[in-house]
Order: C-alpha cells, then structure tokens, then sequence
C-alpha cells in the first residue's frame, strides 16, 4: 500500500503541476495570436516557467509510475522516494519564486542568457539556478536508489541481460528467466538519468557560482555541451520512464503477458548507449563544435530511439491485435500513446536530420515534435497508466460517452494543437519569441481553440478518475 | 587490519599528502584548467579511499540509509563549489588556504565514496566515479575561457567597412547559396517558401542584393555574420545577379 500511495502522490502532483503549465501555454498561445496582450518579459518568464513545470510534472508521474513497478520486483525504501520528491517540490518551488522575480532566460538556461542584458533581478537567477539543482538533486535520488536496488537483486550482468542475450539455451534451460521489460526502462532511466544529472550538476554549479562571483568565465561551448546533455536526456527519459506502464498496462488490459525478447533487450541497450550523446543534435549549428561530434549526434538519435520504438510498439500491437481488450480509458490511452510516441519521435528523427535541423530546428517544428511526444506521449501512457490501475482497483470501466468525449478532445483538440506547431515550424515561424512574424499568429489563433479542447478533455477525464477513484474497491475472490 | 583497509590506508595517506603539497611548494601560479586536473587527482584518491574504507562486514544500517544517500550526493555538489575558480587566484598566493581547500577536497571525497558504499554495496564507486567526472569536465569550461583557435573563428561583431562585390565572387556563392537560400528560394531560384530569385539583377544590382541579404526583411532570416560573413554575402549576392 505504501508504494502505491508513493506512486499515486507522484502522478497526481505531476498531473496538477501538468493542468496548471497548460494554462500558462495557453495564454502563451493567446498572446502570440494577438487575443491577449502582455509585455515580453512576462511572455519570456512564463516561457520559462512553462517548461520546466512541464518536464517536472510528466518526470514526476512517470518516476512514481516506475518506482512503483521496481518495489514490485525488489524492496525500495519508500523514506528515500519522499527525500526525492521534497527536492523537486522544493526545485519547483524555487522556479516559481524566481519567475515572480521576471526571470525570463528560458528553461535552458542556456550561458550566457541568465546574466547577459537580464531585466530581472539577480536573485531571481541565483533562485532558478538553486532550484534546478533541488530538481536534479532529487532526480539524482531516485536514480541511484533504482540503481542500487536493480544491482542488487539482479546484479550487472542479469540487469542487462548480457547472459540472456549471449547464453540463451543455458540460461533458459537453468529455468532462469530475464527480467520483465519494465526493470529495462527502470534501468536506462536509472543509468543515463543519473549521467545526464552529473551533466546538469556540473553546469548549475558553474552558473551558480558565475552568479555569485561575475568574474568567473565559462567557455559558452562547455556550457552549452552540458546543457543539453542534462536537459535532452532528461526529457526523453521522461518516455521511458512512462513507457513503463505499457509493458504493466497493456497486458492487464489485454490478459496477455508482455514477455521480455531479444529484440526489445537489444532495443534497450541501443537506447542505454546512445540516449547520452542524442544532444548533439541540438548543436549542429554552433560551427565551433567539432564536425565529427555532429555526426556521432545524427546516428545516436537514430540509434537511442528507433530500435526501441519498433520493439515496444510492434509488441504492443501484438498484444493488442485479436486479444478481445475492452476499449476502456486506460487501454485507449495507452494504445494512443503509442501512437504519439510514433509520431512525436518521426518528429524528433527529421529534426535529428541534419540536412532538415538546418532548415528546422529555429522554428516551432521542434516544439512541435516534443509537444506530440510528451502531450500524446507520455501523458497519454500516464493516463492509461493510471485509469487501467482505476479500473483495476473498482472492476468498473468508464461510460462511453465519456471515453469518447475524453478521447476527442485530447486527441482531436490535440490534433489541432499539434497540427498548428507542425504547419507553423514547417512555415519558417521562429519559436522562443512573444511576437512571432506571419504565419505565426493566425496559427496560434487555431493552436489556442486546440490547446482549450485539449485541456477540457483533460479535466473531464480527472474528474472521472476522481469517480472511479471513489468506488469501493473490487472484491477479490 | 584486512587488505583492504590497509590498501584504503595507503591511498589517503598518499592523497593527504598529495593535497598538503601547496605548503610545501609555497607561492605557486597555476593555470585554471591544471589546477582543476589536481583537484580532480585529490578527490579520486580520497574516493578510492572511502569505498575501500567501507567494509562489508560493517553492519549495515538501514535506518540512516536515506541520510547515507543523500550525504553520497551532496559531497560531490559541495567538493565542485570548493572548487571556485576565481579563488584560485588567491589561494596560490596563499599556500595554508590552499592546503585547506585540498583538504575540503579530500574530506568531500572521502564522504563521496564512503557513504556511497554505506548505502549500498557498489554505489560508492558510482557516486565516486560522478565526482571524478564532475572535477575532469570543470577543467573543459569551467574559470576557463574558450581555446584561442575558437575565439579566432568568431565572425566579427563589426563587420569590416563593406567592399564592393564583383561577378567573379559567383563561384563559391553558388556552394553558398546551396547551402543557406536553397531551402527557401528553390535550388535554381526558382522560388518556394521564399519569393523568386530569377532575373532579381532587374530588381536590385549587387550592391542592394548584398544590402538586402545584410538586412533582410522579415520573415527572411539574417544570416549575416552569425552564418554569413562579409565575403560570403558578396559572392552569394554574385551569384544572385546570375540566376
């Protein structure tokens, strides 16, 4: 009961944080369609705020999620989940305060924007920069506390299934077996999460201390390199940590079992490998980067996300496909999430492409690509998540009208939404600006309407997770 | 005394020693990024130290397991703002200060691998090895300033007084225009995101088309001189005039 509860408190603070981020987008959106009208520098706070709020909530809930299927498999110390979430409370906390101050240089961060021309106070930098260290430092918690207890109950080699792959007749004809899929996402969050956090780490501390003494110097490249390695890896981990529940949900929904294959072993070793160096991507631009890193960056964005794309998706469908699932709201979403993940990564691939990054990667394409990633994504896996546990826990199902108007509107609305970042990229409109040039507004009047029809969808599917919530628990034989 | 202890033993008396040096050698001027290097040496003997020191006989405490943890990641964050680089300065002017610092450093590093190992056997040498990469990317960029060879590849902010482009600038525009028009204005000039380029030498000789690339008006993105530079502008306008 206690990891549960661990878990619920972790979703459900990540899904409020989630609904409160959206507001703030679309006002955002609001504005750049010229139906609301506020100075840049809120624009810029709010953009700041929006981004790490949103990375903070999907992290929170699929973290909870994950945690809550590794205690399955192996003891976890529930104390060290509180410790974690009190950090990123705490980090959340302090972003907010420092957008009360106006500070505006975006969720990136990025040196020098936090001390150059800056129209907001310097303690509203030194509290955003300390508050993504709390975030980090709590996200650095969980992963070592995973990764001790994946070490410990299935040591290096059976975490990996390094004998699985490469002694598999002595292996399974031992009766051993490897573990199930989800301990493989546990572990790549674990590991590259807790790499990509000394990443993070290392930055904040030199901004930090930048803030507090302006004599010291950063080399831009550095800071940029370390950047994106935290910032990149954190957000596509954010996949697969939720990813977790379709391996756990899927076959709940479907009475089938998700078995752990080669395939999807292999899959996650591509991912394990080269989630850390997929950032380069977000550098082919900066002309002082060595040129052979920019090549490393376009195969390891292939490589980190194809392979187990078409593993977890191909399984999924199989799973799926004659199986009988009752089309409820955990199923939906979790089938839909595949979906998303699809598309968002076909997004995320082309803007990995070098040749389209040129043309791409300055506009709202990129936005466009992680929005479907994480709207479709991984908050879709995270409702399906929670409402296949909801349907569990009650043996209710939600009504179908309800499914359909939920499903409408967060895919449909979405759609609209996604559609319009995706037309307004591909349209050259810059992103990270207040006022964008034409196409942009007008397609930020069609993103709004979007955005509001998504979120309705959203509420009126927490409102029903709230009654399901209420029913009395199923009775077990 | 097992092995093991004594191995750990050896290794930080080695590393006090090591950190000590400063009053030994006195007033020293040390370049950022080696002094960075040293440090990094320090904290990765005193780490080696403490998971060494950790013996799994030790009865293991899981009451203080979170504190053990969360000590395993503070040190490492408090051993990089031991290392301020702006106060190097300083301290190698003042070698009792210095030997202080190192050790903070060797006292953070200990802890590092300690209470990493505490927690739980084999995380000492994860928390350990995340301090030895936190010391080894400082000396990359952090007090250090970029490599001259890269400041000396940075387009000027003030673009050099403008010089008149000439129609035999049109080779080495045209691998440019491929490069950096294309995607808008179509492979040939033809035109698509971006308006046509055909026959633009009716509209705007090379002086203005080098103006107007300089300066364009939205939505055209200026390139000029984050991606183009002076004498890029004049040989993609001497291309421009061909199409």
């Amino acid at each position: 009961m206690s990891a549960q509860r661990i878990m619920w408190l972790y979703i459900l603070t990540g899904l409020a944080i989630l609904v409160l981020m959206m507001l703030l987008g679309i006002t955002m959106r609001m504005e750049q369609a010229g139906w609301l009208s506020y100075d840049a520098t809120a624009f810029y706070s709010l953009l700041t705020l929006h981004g790490v709020g949103m990375l903070t909530a999907v992290a929170l809930a699929g973290l909870g999620t994950l945690w809550y299927l590794v205690s399955r498999e192996t003891a976890l110390d529930a104390r060290i989940a509180y410790l974690a979430y009190a950090f990123f409370i705490a980090g959340v906390l302090c972003v907010i305060a420092s957008v009360l101050g106006h500070f505006g240089a975006l969720w990136t961060m990025l040196y020098p924007l936090p001390f150059v021309g800056a129209s907001w106070p310097g303690w509203a930098t030194g509290t955003y920069l300390i508050g993504n260290l709390l975030v980090m430092i709590g996200f650095t918690l969980w992963c070592v506390q995973i990764l001790a207890a994946l070490l410990q109950r299935y040591g290096i080699r059976g975490m990996l299934g390094v004998e699985y792959i490469f002694r598999g007749r002595t292996f399974e004809a031992a009766g051993r077996r490897p573990p199930p899929p989800q301990m493989f996402a546990a572990l790549i969050v674990s590991i590259d999460g807790f790499l990509a956090s000394i990443a993070g780490m290392a930055i904040v501390i030199a901004l930090i201390v930048r803030w507090a003494d302006a004599s010291v110097e950063l080399d831009p490249l550095w800071a940029k390199n370390l950047t994106y390695f935290f910032g990149h890896s954190f957000a596509n981990l954010t996949m697969y940590m939720a990813v977790a529940g379709v391996y756990v949900g899927l076959p709940l929904c479907t009475k089938r079992e998700y078995h752990t294959s080669r395939p999807l072993v292999i899959a996650w070793w591509g991912t394990l490998t080269f989630v850390i160096f997929a950032y380069f991507h977000h550098l082919y631009m900066d002309f002082v980067q060595p040129q052979g890193v920019q090549f490393v960056g376009e195969i390891a964005s292939y490589l980190a996300a194809i392979p187990v794309v078409v593993v977890t998706v191909y399984g999924g469908v199989l799973l799926v496909h004659r199986s009988g699932m009752r089309w409820s709201m955990g199923a939906m979403f979790l089938y839909a999430g595949m979906i998303g993940w699809v598309v968002g990564g076909t997004g995320a691939v082309l803007d990995a492409t070098i040749p389209f990054n040129f043309d791409l990667h300055n506009t709202l394409w990129v936005p466009a690509h992680f929005h479907t990633y994480l709207l479709e994504g991984v908050v879709a896996f995270t409702l399906g998540w929670a409402f296949v546990n909801l349907e569990q826990r009650s043996g209710a199902v939600s009504p179908s009208l309800i499914r359909w108007v939920t499903g409408t509107c967060i895919f449909g609305g979405g759609a609209l939404f996604l559609l319009s970042f995706y037309l307004a990229g591909s349209s050259g409109v810059p992103r990270r600006v207040a006022i964008e040039p034409p196409p942009g507004p007008a397609i930020a009047a069609v993103a709004s309407i979007g955005a509001i029809v998504v979120l309705i969808g959203l509420l009126i599917c927490l409102a029903e997770g709230v009654r399901l919530a209420r029913l009395p628990r199923k009775e077990t034989a | 005394m097992n092995g093991r202890a004594m191995i750990a033993g050896v290794i930080g008396v080695l590393t006090l020693l090591f950190a000590l040096a400063p009053l030994y050698r006195g007033e020293v001027e040390l370049p950022t990024a080696e002094h960075h290097l040293l440090h990094a040496a320090i904290v990765t003997g005193a780490a080696l130290s403490g998971v060494l020191a950790w013996n799994p006989a030790f009865a293991r405490t899981s009451r203080l397991a979170p504190l053990w943890l969360l000590i395993a990641i503070c040190a490492p964050i408090l051993a990089m703002f031991l290392m301020w680089p702006s106060e190097y300065a300083f301290l190698d002017r003042h070698p009792g200060g210095h030997a202080i610092e190192h050790l903070g450093l060797v006292g953070l590093g200990f802890v590092t691998g300690y209470s990493g190992q505490r927690y739980a056997a084999g995380i000492g040498w994860a928390t350990g090895a995340a301090l030895l990469i936190m010391s080894l990317l400082a000396p990359l960029g952090y007090g250090v300033s970029p490599p001259p060879a890269a400041i000396a590849a940075l387009p000027t902010a003030a673009p050099a007084a403008e010089e008149p482009a000439s129609p035999s600038d049109a080779g080495r525009g045209a691998a440019l225009y491929k490069q950096s028009c294309a995607s808008c204005h179509g492979t040939s000039g033809e035109g698509g995101l971006g308006p046509s380029l055909k026959n633009e030498r009716s509209r705007k000789d090379i002086e203005q088309t080098a103006r107007w690339i300089r300066n364009p008006a939205p939505p055209m993105p200026k390139l000029f001189p984050a991606t183009l530079t002076e004498k890029d502008v004049r040989e993609v306008s001497a291309f421009v005039q061909k199409l």
